[in-house]
């Protein structure tokens, strides 16, 4: 099957040229599989948002190649076009990048540009502000009346309405309290279910990436440094930590009590499955 | 018993509506606190909960609607001695772009204490202290914009320490940080706490930030729901759960096994599974 996305020996550049020029990632090979949620990690200054804007074309490579969809998206002007439609950027607080008089036109904005007949934006605006969580209510109102949590569901709903075949969330739950960041967690599931989209996210939780993603890219220093499933990236803890990265509290947990002799399982993300897990073992544990 | 530094009597807040003037509906009920001197309080709440505005009316950004906030006896309400408090309550927020304002580190931290009208030298002094204390003064001369996320919080911190405040004040410092950057700013944040006695009021998204702290104050709908320590605060579970938090994962995975002992962290979790299942182990 043709990936959703691969990038190939991706090299870009800032400051270039000059004596400051620093690779923010560096020779880069990725393939995203379509269907797929890959979690994307790494500390500050990792290149983690320069890697995703030049899935849509906005950053251009200074070596190598993007190609979405079988296609290169810098062979044409044409083919730059369609990949700005095929892979849906929503940026980090992009709550600040609403702008229109109501939440219907912000939403509506994306489709409008893609020149869709006047049925098909409504169909996509309504479909997108449901999946996204947007009430009904809310459309007509001006997106500054909106709380923060509201906000942010508008300017997701704006991305989703474009349908791309890609949506990339650069840390979507940012800033969301508990059950704000579990909610939106949750609609991005719902969202991969109801779609069979490919969806990107980068986040600094280690929690939601757990949550969410079949597999985890730890970028570190502009580079890969793992790529697997949570199972397999999170039982790196100590490689982790040297890369200014921490598994989640619960993991940490099994991890420290496997190193004092308790035969407990290693890829516990959740309190749920922690319960579970340590539920069996102590059965087992008495039973000896 | 230290001193009271802040104290909110009978607080009510009202954002006016942009459009008409009427007053929204509170986003602060009735709320009543003291901070006392050298205390470190994290505030906790969720979104909209009246977090932020707690925080902002500790140094006159706002004021009460109803009831009065003092600093040191000051009322905030008092425009004339908005500049007094301001003094005395230093501000850090979420943004770490949004308020740095000079294009070298040292030039940022001097930014106070020259709008106070420090002569010169103490200038000098001040922002070399100030620096060294969060750990950032080996960047001194460099341009903000190199900085990660962390290290501009630290100099924002660091501007605050220049006007030697006895309060700072930090609106979700660490929301926008990764986990070293968070890590760094909460050690600063500690340390100036512990040693520089600097009382710290912390609104924080994170459950493991707020452990941290001596005390625990949650907000919920406008009003403080929950006071105490961490342990006592996170010890009800459900408590924290009705507001729409969490309790820390340690905290919950060890409850839901029937350790009665609150825990609060991971080292504690596994110390305390030990003494109950250590026979299991082996």
């Amino acid at each position: 099957m043709t990936p959703a996305v691969e990038v190939k020996n991706l090299t870009h550049y800032y400051l270039k040229g000059t004596e400051n020029q620093v690779a923010a990632v560096n020779n880069i090979n990725l393939c995203v599989e379509k269907g797929e949620t890959l979690g994307i990690i790494g500390h500050t200054g990792s290149g983690k948002s320069t890697l995703i804007a030049h899935f849509n074309g906005l950053l251009k490579p200074d070596k190598g190649e993007v190609i979405v969809d079988g296609v290169n998206i810098f062979e044409n002007k044409q083919t730059l076009r369609q990949s700005r439609f095929k892979v849906g950027l929503c940026f980090q607080y992009p709550e600040y990048q609403l702008f229109e008089e109501t939440v219907y036109k912000d939403i509506a904005f994306g489709p409008s540009n893609m020149k869709l007949p006047r049925e098909e934006i409504e169909r996509r605006v309504l479909t997108a502000a449901e999946m996204a969580g947007v009430k009904k209510e809310n459309l007509e109102k001006s997106p500054f009346d909106l709380s923060g949590g509201e906000k942010r569901r508008a300017a997701i709903a704006g991305v989703m309405s474009m349908e791309p075949q890609v949506l990339v969330l650069d840390e979507p739950a940012a800033g969301l309290d508990p059950a704000g960041r579990r909610d939106l967690i949750n609609m991005i599931k719902n969202y991969r279910t109801a779609t069979g989209c490919t969806v990107i996210i980068v986040s600094h939780s280690m929690e939601d990436i757990a949550s969410v993603a079949d597999r985890v890219c730890v970028l570190n220093k502009a580079e890969i440094a793992m790529l697997g499933t949570p199972k397999e990236v999170y039982s790196r803890d100590e490689e982790l930590r040297a890369m200014g990265l921490n598994v989640p509290e619960i993991t940490k947990i099994f991890l420290m009590l496997k190193n004092r002799g308790f035969n407990v399982p290693e890829d516990v993300f959740t309190v749920d499955e922690a319960v579970a897990a340590f539920r069996e073992f102590a059965k087992g544990g008495v039973k000896k | 018993m230290s001193e009271k530094l802040i104290e909110f009597k009978n607080v009510t807040y009202s954002y006016e509506d942009g459009e008409s003037g009427s007053q929204l509906p509170p986003a602060l009920n009735n709320i009543n606190l003291a901070v006392y001197s050298g205390e470190f309080v994290a505030v906790l709440g969720h979104n909209g909960s009246g977090k932020s505005t707690l925080a902002k009316m500790c140094n006159a950004i706002l004021y009460p609607t109803h009831g009065e906030v003092t600093v040191e006896g000051m009322n905030t309400s008092d425009e004339e001695k908005g500049d007094l408090i301001r003094r005395k309550v230093g501000m850090v927020f979420q943004n770490p772009d949004n308020q740095i304002v000079a294009t070298i580190v040292e030039d940022d931290v001097a930014f106070g204490p020259e709008n106070l009208g420090v002569e010169p030298s103490e200038i000098r002094r001040r922002v070399d202290e100030s620096l060294k204390a969060v750990n950032m003064y080996d960047f001194r001369l460099k341009q903000p914009h190199n900085l990660s996320g962390g290290q501009k919080q630290r100099v924002a911190i660091a501007g605050v320490l220049a006007m030697r405040t006895d309060v700072i004040v930090l609106d979700e410092p660490t929301a926008m940080l990764d986990p070293v950057g968070r890590a760094d700013v909460l050690s600063t944040v500690r340390k100036l706490n512990r040693e520089y006695g600097i009382t710290v009021i912390m609104v924080t998204h994170f459950m493991d930030e707020a452990v941290k702290a001596d005390r625990v104050v949650v907000m919920n709908k406008g009003s403080i729901a929950l006071d105490g320590t961490p342990r006592e605060v996170f010890s009800n579970t459900a408590a924290v759960k009705s507001c729409g938090l969490d309790v820390p994962q340690s905290t919950e995975f060890c409850s839901r096994l029937g350790i009665k002992k609150t825990v609060l962290t991971a080292e504690e979790a596994v110390d305390e599974i030990i003494n109950t299942y250590g026979d299991a182990a082996r």
